[in-house]
């Protein structure tokens, strides 16, 4: 008996030695690409790391099934069995969005407390602390910068180059467009893609400056120094170079035709990488150029905050949570992440000796290193963000002109007030 | 068989008169036994009702504490914004292509197949797959025939010598919601076609043989028989078409979100857009109530055509 109970006990410190103190799940839900096998042989190695550096913690990959912009995160914390931490397509106007329905813990406190507010470039930093009165939700986990994305053997057989002013660009589309080959390719049923080359137009014709003071609403939208954008692309509209036809297509469906090479031209951001892999597209063969524009200083990448992490006020492990955010922004993980060849973005701060893995992506590291422009996509307060994107299909679709266009924006913008 | 019937009965009504509280025993078995129906019922129907009353008299915050009263603000709100008349004028538009290009489409097929003899299985599955496909399949499958430089609808079009008909499925703002419709009725029509089948089963076949007698023709045959004997099956396709049109959604948010620029808006895919992309819970519960008014006016005025039609 006595040896029974010997045994009995020695098997029950076994099984409490081997088993962690205290089990913890993470429900993690992102990065959007995780069904790509690349993307998801990066994303296993960080968990497997986080679970070693955190004994007796398991991280769990939420399906990745969405973004602010369609309901999905609000969806997903809002029944309450949504994930601890979330990495979604981010910026002002989305994370509005969830903030103002009280959605997202208020990280401000965490800057300070656990120092990623030098874990991040000083100026982004600035930014994030100027939205929302010096309360920041969001940890920027990638930045944007949106510019073209073109064809280099079209080009280089046709004889094009990417020009520098606004007037060659157009002589440029025109004869795209000689040839039977779509100039540019839009997709405006998907958000993203409706903002992408608009917020390219609009700084293009106006320049970041205006462009900032009209969010920051110092200029109305419809003020004509802020409406040239628009007014420029309904006369491309109108001049054939973009196919009203376009207003039907999608992200995916204005890809395939730039994948294959129906369309010379596309407007992108570094994660296009992602979609070029998913194509099998040859990425070599991508070149990369800011928007030309007659202002000086205008010829950058426009952009913004693209990807944040965000914790839900419902998470059932926050602190956890906190450190997953810490380890995402230790040096080991941002190497790590800049290195691989599934990389996508531009990092929230400077990772000295790090070769990007395609050359595409040095093309939008050096176009991004001056700063970008802003994408208003990005930091249009929510209520008007449907509107904007609206807008974007009514000029592509020729519904309406650029000038009414932007008026309609900024009657949502006096509304959102 | 009567008396016998009597009998039971009797015996039955002499029981419950043998003991008033027997009867007050039934009652309260049956209620216990009602219980978990009626609970599951106000949970998930009678309470979401009420939060949706109750969230249209509250600002848009939703369901987190800072929602405040706003009286009739939202439905103010909702009566200002053109957007609420566009889709309701869309959802209308939307409800009559569905029923006559579903509901059409159901019936012809059904005249055609029953007609067939060896291969009106076949026939009746193969016009019925589509049902089995989730709209959302649907949304997508048609998004890519409807695609303006690869779809398979402009590329026939070409092919056979018809270029000039090719449009922007999606983008014309004129097309735009009869092109989505035409997905959302090619999935739902093989179920209309194979109740109005059932309803030509039932048509006694002896009225066809007297109208031959009377010389009638195969058009005369459809108009004074075919179609008379199938009044019932109609009314209740015809109903079912329009609860299936009011219920459109997922086609619509899966090929157009709503455009292009608003264009295919229907007052679902605008409560969707409210509640959970701009979290405007207020102005989408004012929506949704409307939505449950029409249906309410819809079904009261499809009620009484019917009723007017069987007299």
């Amino acid at each position: 008996m006595l040896k029974f109970l010997a045994r009995t006990t020695a098997l029950a410190a076994m099984i409490a030695v081997s088993l962690p103190a205290h089990a913890e799940t993470l429900k993690m839900w992102g990065p959007e690409q995780i069904t790509e096998p690349l993307v998801a042989q990066l994303w296993n190695g960080i968990k497997v790391d986080f679970e070693k550096a955190n004994p007796g913690v398991t991280v769990e990959f939420m399906p990745p099934t969405g973004t602010i912009s369609n309901g999905a995160v609000q969806a997903a914390i809002q029944s309450d069995a949504g994930p601890d931490v979330i990495l979604t397509n981010s910026g002002i106007g989305r994370i509005s969005v969830v903030k103002n329905a009280k959605q997202v813990v208020p990280l401000t406190e965490q800057y300070e407390k656990r120092g990623w507010k030098d874990e991040i470039y000083p100026w982004l930093y600035t930014e994030l602390k100027g939205q929302f009165g010096g309360e920041i939700y969001e940890v920027p986990d990638g930045l944007d910068a949106l510019g073209i994305w073109y064809h280099k053997d079209l080009f280089a057989q046709a004889g094009w180059k990417m020009p520098a002013t606004w007037a060659e660009f157009e002589t440029l589309m025109k004869a795209i467009e000689e040839t039977g080959l779509q100039p540019i390719a839009i997709g405006p049923r998907t958000p993203g893609s409706a903002g992408h080359l608009f917020g390219n137009l609009l700084q293009s014709a106006s320049g970041k400056e205006v462009i900032g003071k009209a969010l920051r609403r110092e200029i109305a939208f419809d003020d004509p120094s802020v409406a040239a954008g628009a007014v420029r692309l309904q006369k491309l509209i109108e001049a054939g170079y973009i196919k009203k036809e376009m207003a039907g297509l999608d992200l995916d469906g204005a890809s395939r035709l730039w994948f294959n090479k129906r369309a010379a031209m596309f407007v992108a951001g570094p994660w296009f990488t992602a979609n070029a892999r998913k194509a099998g597209y040859d990425l070599a063969n991508a070149g990369y150029a800011p928007m030309p524009s007659d202002i000086k200083g205008a010829d950058i990448p426009t952009g913004g905050v693209g990807w944040s992490w965000l914790v839900p006020v419902n998470s059932k492990q926050p602190e956890l949570a906190m450190k997953w955010i810490d380890f995402m922004l230790s040096d080991a993980v941002m190497k790590k992440r800049a290195q691989d060849p599934a990389s996508t973005m531009i990092y929230p701060r400077e990772i000295p000796g790090v070769e990007p893995p395609t050359p595409v992506l040095k093309d939008i590291f050096a176009a991004a290193a001056g700063g970008v422009g802003y994408n208003p996509s990005v930091y249009l307060p929510g209520p008007v963000l449907d509107t904007y994107f609206q807008v974007i299909q009514g000029l592509i679709s020729g519904q309406i002109g650029g000038e009414d266009g932007m008026k309609q924006i900024q009657a949502k913008m006096a509304e959102a007030k | 068989m009567a008396g016998h019937t009597g009998g039971t009965s009797a015996r039955m009504s002499k029981r419950r008169v043998a003991g008033s509280g027997s009867a007050d025993g039934d009652a309260g078995t049956a209620f216990w036994l009602m219980a978990p129906a009626l609970t599951l019922y106000a949970v998930f129907t009678l309470l979401p009702i009420a939060a949706t009353f109750w969230l249209s008299f509250n600002s848009s915050a939703g369901f987190n504490t800072s929602a405040r009263f706003v009286g009739l603000d939202n439905y103010a709100k909702a009566a200002q914004d053109p957007i609420v008349w566009k889709s309701l004028v869309h959802t209308f538009l939307w409800l009559a292509y569905h029923v006559v290009m579903a509901g059409g489409l159901g019936l012809l097929l059904a005249l055609a197949v029953s007609r067939l003899r060896v291969t009106q299985v076949f026939f009746r599955t193969a016009f019925f797959l589509p049902h089995l496909v989730s709209l959302a399949v649907v949304g997508v499958i048609w998004a890519n025939i409807y695609d303006p430089f690869f779809g398979l609808l402009n590329t026939a079009l070409t092919r056979i010598g018809l270029g000039a008909f090719t449009r922007g499925w999606l983008s014309d703002p004129a097309l735009v919601l009869f092109s989505v419709n035409v997905a959302s009725s090619w999935q739902g029509f093989g179920l209309y076609m194979l109740l109005f089948i059932a309803g030509l089963q039932n048509i006694d076949h002896s009225l066809y043989d007297a109208a031959e007698v009377d010389g009638a023709n195969a058009f005369q045959k459809l108009i004074y028989v075919t179609l008379p004997g199938l009044r019932e099956v109609t009314t209740f396709v015809v109903s079912l078409a329009m609860i299936n049109g009011l219920k459109g959604f997922a086609t619509v948010f899966v090929m157009t979100n709503g455009g292009p620029f608003y264009q295919s808006e229907l007052i679902t895919t605008y409560i969707y857009r409210l509640a959970f992309q701009s979290q405007d819970h207020g102005l989408a519960a004012v929506l949704c109530i409307l939505l449950s008014l029409l249906a309410l006016a819809i079904t009261i005025v499809f009620n009484r055509w019917r009723a007017r039609l069987s007299q």
